[in-house]
């Protein structure tokens, strides 16, 4: 009966960014949030193993107000309560910052036999949080994981890298990073959609983590962003012949030294 | 006064708009060929609680009000308004056995219907100009213990693949007023569907005439009271015309997106054809009919939810949608021009679709009576 | 221990990494010291610019369990940059050291250098769409991908090697390590792709392709739809933003439709081809060249006019 902690983020859609024309910095008014796509798949995991195994679901977040919108989303998704941290830092908490917030709100909630996040978030994808929770909470870490299971109080997770696939088999709490190819998020049922209001949420003040003022400050700070516009020749041959397309072609690229 | 959805209201718009793109996007152009009754997405409707939207929990359903099934309705009808149709005519049979059936007809239909496990169809229509009047209307005879049904039922959605019939009947051919409802086993002997027609559009939505020869129903198939069908069918027809109207600006608004989109790409007389004034005015009117019709519609569904008198302002939006349901249409169409006159792009299909929501349920001309009556 | 750390576990990218390990050297004065588990990869490093080398020595040679080790030889303090492999175990190893040290790290960096005594490095957000300069205190930890650098020319005078003695983590027991199939074939290493995406119909008419390849001297890559969905090639062939990263002389893509996931894994090579029979596909804006044509009338003419100029 594996008690879980989901971490996850609330991240703005990276389709509905726009790149400013002229100085290329990017257009966010339109961004819609959402879970950020592989901390779904996170969520879906510990869903089915608490299908599967009983036990518990819990979620956290750390973020700014903004992911006061997340909360019944989260909750239609199986997890039966979820922990929300909301602190201005989190505007621009690097790695660093989000792992020390985390790990400070898992010890003040665990113990936990299983902490599940996504391989890496959909907006800055660091792919670092798994990690460095393992290592600042002192817990074994399987990370980039597409197959979890549970036999009791040992976990087998089959991780997929470059080159292999490998099966990390640990026993007692563990951090593990999934793949978004570890399952296929369900889309909530209404009775799921309309449940989450009932389910609780609870915040988690920052001030009641024990945490400094140096643990909350990035070490990372992102000094430019600005959004990649191609520059190529855009050289398009649209004849109806399709022969003098590729004669054309043919020439361009000896043209270009490259045959 | 909030013309906003309620936080509940919005996830469960939200929810259908996800439903949509998940399951009935790759299907919708696929379904417009095959015709073939969908029965795997029925099901997932059912999975994911759409098919007891309407309906209280106790009997298995989301206990979600009028004005969420409106927006559900309009959220599947941008993907599959077939799709949507199939569920309205579903809800129509499970809410009218929810509300007037015994507890036995409960029991036996309700959660089934709920799980999708038994399709259903409301069996209102004649050949006839208007039902339980004249020589076209089923004539329910009683007999020992019961009814036989004899006479044809048209023009029923669902039919073929339903295993339930809710099915209107006079009891006595010269008393337009003994319209009396029954709920009806698609296997009984004497039910035969007749041959499915080759509709305009919603096509995945059978549209079917019911024969009933000689069909003998026990005094227990009665849905409600006897006599009382009239009220029964008054009351989920008002109902189902509102959703329809959901269906009418779902597609409407699917066909302003669509056509938005192509015309920021398409280039002509080096810009995009949104530039052009002309193109410019059909899109304008075109999004401002959908936003109108829409808060009409939400109105609308409020007074339902309200349990307020509703059905002059439901004539009110299918009057407004009968005028210019097809209109956004050809003016959508009138957008994408040569292109879009393609079946391969959605818009054709969208314009077939439209044409069955504001046909379908009442004719164009009824809601003016309705809406002149009430005020005059 | 003091200076630049140099870590990967693939020796190749190891010994690239030394080209900015060296150019920091450069910058702040400090040594460079790589770290490795094997000992012919040690040779190479300190034979190709590593002041010192340290062969963890344990006894399990699972990378990702040597992490508590890495930070043991750096935990006394002067350590100012890691510059680690961007292998996914790479990763994993550089977080957990990133933690340990409780300093920042920049993932998937495509350059390194040092600007008011911080590290600034350049790596991409919001999956491809942004660029962005990333600025970290020292000490900092950096990943950067294979092939970001060629290897350094071979130092004047080879650096010392040191074995130590290493406890890999005990609490993790791996097994069943089976590599993926395929041919073992490096579209990241080649000079010329022809990638192939859903325009394709079927399977069997991935031939025109591998005849265009052929007459190219290419090899063939995908979108990843064609691996991950349709599973006609094998995924080391897949070019995209959770698969490789490519940098040819030429990528010919072939009914790929040219969604930001697929370009950022091909927008660095030199030139761009795309053919593909809707000229409002994305593909064309990220093409230098581009034919608006069905690929199965345009390939085999392509074939035939390659190979008839001897398409070397």
């Amino acid at each position: 009966m594996p008690k879980c902690l989901v971490c996850y983020k609330w991240t703005l859609d990276e389709k509905d960014i726009k790149i400013k024309p002229g100085d290329l910095s990017l257009d966010t008014s339109r961004a819609k949030g959402k879970i950020s796509d592989f901390d779904r798949n996170a969520i879906e995991e510990a869903t089915l193993i608490q299908e599967q195994h009983g036990g518990a679901v819990h979620a956290l977040t750390y973020g700014t107000s903004a992911v006061k919108q997340s909360l019944k989303d989260v909750l239609s998704r199986g997890p039966e309560t979820v922990y929300w941290i909301v602190d201005n830092s989190a505007e621009t908490a690097d790695a660093c910052v989000t792992a020390n917030v985390l790990a400070a709100a898992i010890r003040k909630l665990g113990p936990y036999d299983l902490i599940i996040c996504g391989e890496g978030s959909s907006d800055l994808f660091n792919q670092q949080t798994a990690a460095r929770l393992g290592a600042l909470l002192g817990l074994p870490c399987v990370t980039y994981v597409e197959k979890l299971s549970v036999d009791g109080d040992t976990v087998k997770a089959t991780r997929k890298l470059a080159d292999c696939t490998e099966v990390a088999t640990v026993k007692g709490p563990v951090v593990v990073s999934v793949l978004g190819t570890i399952n296929k998020p369900r889309i909530p049922s209404l009775k799921q959609v309309l449940g989450a209001a009932k389910k609780p949420n609870k915040e988690i003040k920052i001030a009641d983590l024990g945490l400094n003022a140096e643990a909350l400050q990035s070490k990372a700070v992102h000094k430019s962003v600005k959004g990649f516009v191609a520059k190529r020749k855009n050289i398009v041959y649209k004849e109806p012949n399709a022969a003098a397309n590729v004669g054309k072609l043919t020439s361009s690229l000896a043209a270009e030294g490259v045959r | 006064m909030n013309f906003q959805l309620t936080e509940e209201q919005q996830l469960i718009e939200q929810s259908a708009h996800d439903f949509a793109k998940e399951y009935l996007d790759p299907i919708t152009g696929q379904l417009d060929h095959t015709v073939e009754f969908p029965m795997a997405v029925v099901k997932e409707l059912a999975n994911h609680d759409f098919l007891g939207l309407h309906l209280p929990i106790e009997v298995g359903g989301a206990g979600a009000g009028f004005v969420s099934y409106v927006a559900v309705i309009e959220g599947l009808s941008r993907s599959c308004a077939a799709v949507a149709s199939i569920m309205n005519n579903q809800a129509m049979a499970s809410y009218a056995i929810q509300h007037w059936g015994s507890e036995v007809q409960k029991k036996q239909y309700v959660q089934a219907l709920v799980k999708g496990e038994t399709i259903g169809a409301f069996a209102i229509y004649e050949h006839g100009p208007t039902p339980g009047i004249g020589p076209d209307a089923l004539v329910a005879t009683k007999s020992d213990g019961g009814y036989a049904l004899k006479g044809t039922k048209a023009y029923v959605r669902n039919a073929g693949v339903a295993a339930v019939y809710v099915v209107f009947a006079v009891t006595d051919p010269a008393d337009p007023k003994s319209l009396t409802a029954f709920v009806v086993d698609a296997g009984v002997k004497g039910l035969r569907v007749g041959e499915a027609l080759t509709t305009m559009g919603l096509k995945g939505c059978p549209v079917a005439d019911v024969i009933f020869d000689n069909v003998t129903v026990p005094d227990t198939a009665v849905l409600g009271a006897v006599k009382s069908g009239g009220d029964v069918a008054a009351r989920v027809l008002a109902l189902a015309s509102v959703a329809e109207a959901a269906q009418t600006v779902g597609i409407g608004q699917a066909a302003v997106e669509h056509a938005a989109v192509y015309a920021k790409q398409r280039v002509q007389f080096g810009k995009p054809v949104a530039t052009l004034q002309p193109v410019q005015t059909l899109l304008a009117e075109a999004a401002t009919d959908c936003y109108l019709a829409r808060l009409g519609l939400r109105s609308t569904a409020q007074l339902v939810e309200d349990g307020k008198p509703f059905e002059t302002e439901a004539a009110m939006v299918k009057s407004f949608l009968a005028r210019l349901g097809s209109k956004i249409l050809i003016d959508t169409c009138q957008v994408e021009g040569g292109m879009g006159y393609s079946e391969t792009m959605p818009l054709p299909r969208l314009f077939r679709d439209i044409a069955g929501t504001t046909l379908l349920d009442a004719p164009a001309d009824f809601p003016d009576y309705a809406i002149a009556a009430s005020i005059a | 221990m003091a200076g630049i750390f140099v870590f990967s576990e693939d020796g190749a990218l190891a010994k690239q990494l030394l080209t900015p390990a060296l150019e920091l050297k450069q910058q702040l004065s400090q040594p460079v010291t790589a770290v490795t588990s094997s000992e012919a990869d040690a040779k190479e490093l300190a034979a190709f610019g590593a002041d010192k080398v340290l062969v963890l020595q344990a006894a399990s040679g699972w990378t990702e369990g040597l992490s508590e080790a890495i930070y043991g030889l750096v935990s006394g303090g002067g350590a100012s940059i890691f510059l680690v492999g961007g292998t996914l175990r790479g990763k994993h190893v550089a977080a957990y050291l990133a933690a340990k040290l409780n300093v920042g790290m920049s993932t998937d960096a495509k350059s390194v250098k040092i600007e008011g005594g911080k590290l600034l490095s350049t790596r991409l957000l919001y999956a491809g769409l942004a660029l962005c300069d990333e600025e970290l205190a020292l000490p900092a930890v950096v990943t950067m991908p294979p092939r970001t650098f060629l290897p350094p020319s071979p130092a004047a005078k080879a650096g010392t090697v040191e074995t130590v003695k290493a406890e890999s983590d005990g609490r993790i027991a791996i097994s069943d390590v089976t590599a993926h199939g395929g041919t073992g074939v490096d579209i990241a290493g080649v000079t010329k792709l022809v990638a192939v995406g859903r325009g394709f119909r079927k399977q069997e008419d991935l031939k025109l392709a591998e005849d265009l390849a052929g007459a190219l001297q290419a090899e063939i890559a995908c979108s990843r739809p064609v691996a991950e969905d349709e599973h006609w090639l094998p995924i080391e062939r897949y070019v995209g933003i959770s698969g490789h990263i490519v940098k040819p002389e030429l990528y010919l893509a072939v009914g790929i439709s040219g969604q930001v996931q697929h370009m950022v894994g091909a927008r660095e090579s030199k030139v761009i081809v795309a053919v593909n029979n809707d000229e409002h596909a994305p593909i064309f804006e990220g093409a230098d060249y581009g034919i608006v044509g069905d690929l199965y009338e345009v390939l085999p003419l392509l074939t035939a006019a390659v190979g008839k100029n001897g398409g070397r």
